[in-house]
């Protein structure tokens, strides 16, 4: 291997020369053809319902049951509408588990629910059991095992194996000639390194695919999307700290760990429940330690160090955060429910601001807003919390002078380019010198720059592969958010589409903060870009978050967290 | 589960924040981003302070220095200090502003391509500087402190403009910081000084007198060697002149008879056509502003205006300034801007072109007719024809002055040529008389000139 790096390294000038400039149009055409086929079908996709069972009216008429939690009432919105005006805006919850049982669960605004000529406030539901909603009798029938399977059968699936090789062949090909553009730089250092790093990854995500294959599962979209982002991440590092470039490969590797083991514990939605328990309490634990323990960095005391290991708990933390926001949709129709909810975010901002870690509260605040509005849907309570967060924001300027800094040099980078602007005037330097293709792989200047492989990470990959790649990297992101939202539609608990809500949310917002901070768009905040920045917690932070993306995903053999209807069938017999 | 999944669609608003802010930064960019590649300090077309790309070459296309890869420099020793206050060093010390304007020129950005194509090589910049007239200047001058400038006064090219002292860029001395050798040595004094002009000031106080005065002409001056003004006195340190017209006066560089001068002239009419002719403002070319002059005699004593006349007192002229005022009187009264950079290319695309550009007329082409005709009487009569063979020269010579040194030896002059219309100043500190310090340098000069320009 050696030697085939030095004959590439001391190619003829000339010859080299030539095959940057193709790679310089090829890495974005391929990575064009494989973000556009991704991106076509996560948000092109039929949203088909799924049937979990009948209502059946006395009439005959058979209402489906198409998610696993349903709301019985008189709203427009609710997932069954009985239009009677008896009947509460919201009546009740129909809830199926994991094993197939049902139950009913009345509402705060109904005294109790009349199942079989019986009043109860919550019971469990077999079928053949009548519930009488506003004089209207519903006969309940859940699906049965054989008939479920056959109607599963006809779904639409995720994607083709086919379509999934495809995308991961472009994939490869991009790792191919990015890889290849590094070792052609004549001044690239620990080459060996690098392409050590790319072929890891390569390994990785077929080997992934390996296993889905394994398990019967063939949609490879969102897995895609966050290798091509990793890849770019990889580019970054290999330009800025090449003797990294393992290391990040490690925490790669960790992050894919994480992201199966989230996205195996979500599998079962009982199991995900407890779960979440211990999510919140790991969640505040791991802020807690880092107060005690930790060791300040640049102003934040967010880093705890474990022997060789250093890591950032509060990522970890946000995949906690995650698990703890999502609830189920019985819980939901309760009141009393957000407010715990309120005050386990208030801790954990708390935490923050005591560890000056600013940018990460903003991050855990944006998710208690989507949290809070998803489970709420009160604007009352977004006005209310982002009252606060004004209140808290000038507390904040007032007592951490860094943060006012940040404020002061906003859209004034110009003005002190040598000192406070610095950061920021050499990205946006850099960045347009490289114009819409770059200026070439191991090429740029970011890399002289502190934190252009996390902070300015963005700059530092326009610089060396232009523009068109930055946009490319945002795509990737909204991509992934309008995935998650599209997936709510054929949601089957409100636990998933919750959590995989706040995930996507989460991940929005840290690219928000992170590329527009650094365009001085918005003040300097300094975190990290999901998948793409250097750093071990980052990237388990990232993957884990995926996993709850993925946990969402109820199309057909699409997603390794949601188990296959066959199984189901086996279970019934 | 229909209520969340539109409750979702909520996200939008953030998916819509980073859109549009990226949006907006997109029309930052590409409004402003061609600014931003050459703001100094710009990594790929800057080296730390001064520009790090593109090859800059003189009138002739001899190579001054290649800007890529930490700056390789010409061969020639005595070029590179001759040319390091216009080009710059590796450090900085040295600024080059009139590359750093050139820069997005020189970096040939564009929006598709960044600087991609050129990053590593850049443009060519063509000064408009002669190497050998550089390097004639420098090697005249010597150990002495000062500077040699010629500029065409019909094009507004500068041919030569060497500053002293100076240092090779690529063997950089080591040098306390109060070795009077050294002193000022990172200063372009062309451009960045301002000297007490002594007697080739006197050349304005003409033109002030032939604008302002109609009689001038007719009258006569008696100078007995000195003069009583008030209290103070006026000294001509080669003894009386007696009775002499102007053109006499200004031959013999009279002080007694250019203070009665500038006293019946009076401190407002002297200072008007002062401010009128722009001789104590700033020169501007290729973002470069040269140092102010200063001509203060509003309210001042008699004696201090007479003093004025003759180009002590408080005045200071910049050498930039001054050559373009000695350059409107050779091309009639109108000023020629100078400039330094004639050309960049890129690939062989010229980027930029530099224009001749005239002022409006600042003395009427009669009184500079005159003001020609007394320089080149000047020198046929005291300063020596033989010392400019086959050349017409007019000049004015100066020994200005300076408190606690020898005195600064300075002349002005131009050559009444089509094909060389040439102006030039000689500024040498530090030195003695302007005649016998300065006629040499300029000879030698301006006959590398005519070689050069034929």
């Amino acid at each position: 291997m050696a030697q085939f790096l030095q004959t590439l390294q001391s190619a003829n000038a000339a010859y080299s020369n030539v095959l940057v400039s193709i790679l310089r149009y090829g890495a974005p055409a391929v990575a064009f053809l494989l973000l556009f086929r991704c991106m076509a079908s996560m948000l092109t996709f039929r949203r088909e319902p799924e049937t979990w069972g009948w209502l059946r009216l006395e009439n005959g008429t058979r209402l489906p049951v198409t998610h696993w939690e349903n709301v019985i009432g008189r709203s427009k919105r609710s997932d069954i509408v009985i239009n009677v005006p008896q009947v509460a805006k919201t009546h009740s919850v129909l809830t199926r588990y994991d094993d197939g049982s049902w139950s009913i669960t009345a509402s705060d605004s109904v005294k109790g629910i009349c199942i079989n000529g019986e009043v109860v406030a919550c019971a469990e539901l077999m079928s053949g059991d009548v519930i009488t909603v506003g004089g209207v009798n519903l006969e309940f029938e859940a699906i049965s095992g054989r008939l479920k399977h056959k109607l599963s059968q006809r779904r639409t699936k995720g994607s083709s194996f086919g379509a999934s090789l495809f995308n991961l062949l472009l994939l490869t090909a991009l790792q191919v000639l990015v890889c290849l553009a590094f070792l052609l730089n004549h001044g690239q250092k620990e080459p060996q390194t690098v392409l050590l790093a790319f072929l890891g990854i390569m390994a990785m995500e077929w080997l992934l695919l390996l296993f889905y294959v394994c398990i019967r599962r063939t949609s490879y979209e969102v897995e895609i999307v966050a290798f091509f982002l990793c890849t770019m991440g990889m580019c970054a590092v290999a330009t800025v700290v090449p003797a990294e470039a393992l290391k990040q490969l490690l925490a790669m590797g960790m992050g894919l760990a994480a992201f199966l083991l989230v996205g195996w514990s979500l599998r079962n939605l009982e199991r995900a429940k407890k779960i979440r328990y211990i999510a919140g309490v790991a969640g505040i634990l791991f802020l807690l330690v880092t107060l005690v323990f930790g060791k300040s960095y640049y102003g934040a005391k967010n880093w705890l160090e474990i022997g060789p290991f250093s890591l950032q708990p509060s990522e970890l933390s946000k995949v906690c955060f995650a698990f703890v926001g999502a609830s189920t949709m019985d819980r939901l129709i309760k009141k009393r429910n957000l407010f715990l909810f309120i005050v386990y975010s208030a801790v954990l901002c708390g935490c923050l601001a005591l560890m000056n870690d600013f940018g990460t509260a903003l991050i855990f605040f944006c998710a208690f807003l989507i949290i809070a509005f998803l489970r709420s849907g009160n604007i009352g309570t977004i006005a209310l919390a982002l009252s606060a967060l004004a209140f808290a924001g000038v507390v904040v300027l007032r007592m951490a002078p860094h943060a006012l800094q940040r404020f002061a040099t906003w859209r004034h980078i110009w003005e002190d380019p040598l000192d406070a602007g610095y950061q920021q005037t050499q990205s946006l330097m850099c960045m347009t010198s490289g114009g819409l293709l770059g200026i070439g792989a191991g090429r740029g200047f970011m890399k002289y720059i502190f934190a252009a492989d996390s902070d300015a990470v963005f700059a530092t990959l326009c610089e060396e592969w232009g523009l068109v790649m930055g946009i490319f990297l945002l795509l990737a992101i909204v991509g992934l958010t309008l995935f998650a939202v599209r997936s709510a539609g054929m949601g089957r608990s409100s636990f998933y589409t919750i959590s995989s809500c706040t995930a996507a949310g989460i991940i929005l917002v840290q690219v928000i903060l992170n590329v527009l901070g650094m365009l001085d768009v918005l003040p300097l905040t300094g975190v990290t870009f999901p998948f793409v920045s250097n750093g071990g917690s980052s990237m388990i932070c990232a993957w884990g978050l995926l996993a709850f993306i993925k946990a969402a995903d109820t199309r057909q053999n699409a997603s390794f967290a949601v188990r296959l209807q066959k199984k189901e069938v086996a279970e019934d017999e | 589960m229909n209520r969340i999944a539109i409750r979702v669609w909520g996200l939008l608003l953030f998916v819509a924040v980073l859109l549009g802010g990226f949006g907006f930064f997109l029309t930052e960019y590409f409004t402003k981003g061609s600014d931003w590649v050459v703001v100094s300090g710009s990594p790929h077309v800057y080296n730390g302070e001064n520009i790090g790309c593109g090859v800059v070459v003189d009138r002739d296309s001899t190579l001054l220095v290649d800007l890529n890869d930490g700056r390789e420099y010409s061969n020639a020793e005595n070029l590179r200090r001759a040319t390091v206050h216009w080009i710059g060093d590796r450090y900085g010390s040295i600024s080059a502003p009139a590359l750093s304007h050139y820069a997005k020129e020189m970096a040939g950005f564009d929006y598709f391509n960044g600087i991609y194509n050129y990053g590593q090589t850049g443009g060519v910049a063509e000064l408009t500087l002669s190497a050998e007239m550089q390097t004639a200047a420098l090697e005249t001058l010597g150990d002495y402190k000062g500077t040699v400038a010629v500029f065409n006064y019909k094009t507004g090219e500068i041919l030569c403009a060497v500053t002293t002292p100076t240092y090779d860029p690529d063997n950089v001395p080591e040098f306390s910081q109060d070795d009077p050798a050294y002193e000022g040595l990172y200063v372009n004094r062309f451009v960045q000084s301002a000297y007490t002009p002594g007697s080739i000031f006197k050349i304005v106080t003409v033109a002030a007198a032939l604008e302002n005065d109609p009689e001038i002409l007719n009258k006569t001056f008696l100078c007995k060697g000195n003069m009583q003004v008030g209290v103070d006195e006026i000294i001509c340190d080669d003894g009386a002149h007696w009775e002499q017209n102007l053109k006499q006066a200004f031959c013999n560089s009279c002080n007694c008879a250019f203070a009665q001068i500038a006293m019946d002239l009076g401190a407002e009419k002297l200072q008007n056509f002062i401010e009128k002719i722009g001789i104590m403002q700033p020169v501007s070319f290729d973002g470069i502003n040269t140092a102010k002059g200063n001509f203060s005699v509003i309210g001042a004593d008699p004696v201090n205006v007479a003093w004025s006349g003759v180009g002590q007192y408080l005045d200071l002229v910049n050498p930039c300034a001054f050559l373009r005022f000695v350059g409107t009187v050779a091309n009639g009264g109108k000023a020629t801007e100078p400039y330094l950079v004639n050309r960049v290319s890129v690939d062989g695309n010229t980027t930029f072109k530099a224009a001749i550009k005239a002022s409006e007329q600042l003395v009427s082409a009669e009184t500079a007719a005159i003001l020609q005709e007394y320089m080149m009487n000047n020198v046929t009569v005291k300063y020596g024809a033989e010392n400019f063979p086959n050349l017409i020269v007019g000049a004015k010579t100066g020994t200005a002055e300076v408190e606690g040194k020898k005195p600064n030896a300075m002349l002005a002059g131009f050559v009444s040529d089509t094909d060389m219309p040439l102006a030039f100043l000689v500024c040498v500190e530090d030195a003695g008389y302007g005649k016998t310090v300065c006629i040499p340098i300029a000879s030698k000069v301006l006959d590398v000139a005519t070689k050069v320009l034929k």
